[in-house]
């Protein structure tokens, strides 16, 4: 599979172990992935109110994707959903679509946008996925959590349910790691609020914490950067603020999937994470894998058979 | 109380020109969007129907100076969830939209921090293509928190620039004239 790929200003900064997690895993998973040139900034969280300067920002990375003919994958999820929103205006609104092309001097055909969770579960699949696992990631318990941006609006993301998401439920059971119920998968982690309101983003994320623990959870498993800088980034941050102990490491999708695939943890950058993995990744393999519910109860009828 | 001389019959039409504002009409006020959002449920003052409810009763300085109004943290659950496809989060723009340029004209004073970081933010995009975190946030600190504020961060900026994920100088990129000109074509 080749795809053109945007990383976003976040992956070539504060989320640049999910660039290095992207990039080797989808290298092991035979995806091509090849940096569209020069691209810019999608306006990010910041114009997201500014709807026509965000999505005129967004189109010029996707007249870019569009000279290379491949399909574009993003990892980042405020980078998927501005792109796609452009892409769609594009395709639908003649006058913004008029603006844009003027300014950029060319004509716009359309580029088909996919955020990188889709790609993995959906086109590469769960199933093909696991047949590059060389080890069970058992000892890790997660929790999947998805935000809002990956999953809403269904208008713009269209591949998985925005009340009841799945896909990094059945990639963290495909490790072999324990995926545990999350009641907060699809709440706010406040992350547009961290500059402005901080107090309010901080109170948002705690609830994510208290949720995940009371879960059981050793970890947390997210597929956005954003979430990921206020989850891990400023964790610390809110143990102070609330002077509590959190201790929760926070992967990317990717760096758990590198881990089941038995890449390094320097390729995965895990020691980028601002809270420490090393811990958690002393956990694997330390507990029994949990028995398969089928084998299990076979067995159990193959034991009632024989004592008959 | 509300005076009825007081209120602006117009605003709604107003929003509605807005980019993102074009459904705020079709709301019929059922409080969805209030009751699945996750800023409500710490912030009991912070009511989206209400805000609507306020815009679309032409309650327009009430609603243009309301401190709430910088609140959404654009989570996208009431877009999702609402019955009338009023696309809220997107209204929520279009208000602002119009709160800064009303604050511009020094109509209005405008108390939360939030329209100073995005401008500071796109700023940062106008001139280099893309985000400039250090010095962004960096200078917002600064405004906001002055120097003692800021330095309460500095750590944390250290921590990240050990680990090779806080760049000192801004990353630009070649198409600096491209990124000008759209700026050029939306601002008209």
């Amino acid at each position: 599979m080749k795809l053109a790929y945007y990383p976003g200003c976040t992956l070539h900064g504060t989320a640049r172990e999910y660039d290095a997690s992207t990039k080797a895993v989808c290298k092991a998973a035979g995806i091509e992935l090849t940096e569209i040139d020069d691209w810019n900034c999608c306006g990010a969280l910041e114009a997201i109110f500014d709807k026509e300067l965000s999505m005129g920002l967004s189109a010029r990375n996707n007249f870019k994707a569009q000279k290379t003919g491949l399909d574009l994958v993003i990892p980042c999820s405020i980078c998927s959903h501005n792109l796609s929103r452009a892409d769609k205006a594009m395709k639908t609104d003649s006058a913004f679509r008029a603006k844009i092309e003027k300014a950029l001097g060319e004509k716009y055909t359309g580029v088909n946008i996919k955020h990188l969770l889709d790609v993995v579960v959906n086109d590469l699949g769960t199933e093909t996925l696991a047949t590059k696992f060389t080890k069970s990631l058992n000892g890790i318990k997660a929790v999947p959590y998805y935000g809002c941006l990956l999953i809403r609006p269904s208008e713009v993301c269209k591949f998985d349910n925005p009340e009841n998401p799945t896909s990094l439920d059945d990639i963290i059971k495909a490790t072999g790691a324990e995926c545990l119920p999350f009641t907060q998968k699809t709440k706010c982690c406040g992350g547009n609020l961290l500059m402005s309101k901080q107090d309010y983003a901080f109170i948002l994320t705690k609830k994510l914490f208290d949720e995940a623990k009371a879960a059981g959870a050793n970890c947390i498993v997210v597929a956005c950067p954003m979430c990921h800088m206020l989850l891990d980034g400023q964790q610390g941050m809110i143990e102070k603020a609330h002077n509590t102990k959190i201790d929760m490491p926070v992967l990317y999708f990717t760096q758990l999937i590198g881990l089941a695939m038995g890449l390094g943890e320097k390729e995965l950058e895990l020691d980028k994470n601002m809270v420490s993995t090393s811990k958690l990744i002393a956990l694997i393999g330390k507990e029994k894998p949990a028995p398969n519910k089928v084998e299990a109860k076979i067995a159990t009828a193959v034991e009632a058979e024989a004592a008959q | 109380m509300i005076k009825s001389s007081d209120l602006d019959p117009d605003f709604k039409y107003e929003i509605s020109k807005e980019p993102g504002g074009e459904n705020i009409k079709k709301c019929f006020n059922c409080t969805g969007c209030t009751v699945g959002c996750p800023v409500t449920e710490i912030d009991k003052t912070y009511n989206p129907r209400m805000i609507l409810r306020k815009a679309i009763l032409g309650m327009r300085k009430e609603v243009l100076s309301d401190e709430s109004l910088w609140l959404c943290a654009s989570c996208y659950i009431c877009y999702e969830r609402c019955p009338q496809d009023v696309k809220i989060t997107e209204v929520i723009g279009a208000i602002r939209a119009i709160a800064q340029r009303e604050a511009k004209a020094g109509k209005i004073k405008l108390d939360n921090p939030k329209p100073l970081f995005d401008h500071l933010f796109i700023d940062s995009v106008k001139k280099n293509g893309k985000w400039y975190e250090a010095g962004v946030s960096g200078t917002f600190m600064l405004m906001t928190k002055g120097i003692g504020g800021a330095l309460g961060y500095a750590p944390m900026g250290f921590e990240l620039w050990k680990k090779g994920k806080l760049s000192i100088l801004p990353h630009t990129i070649k198409g600096k004239g491209e990124i000008k000109r759209i700026f050029e074509e939306v601002e008209k």
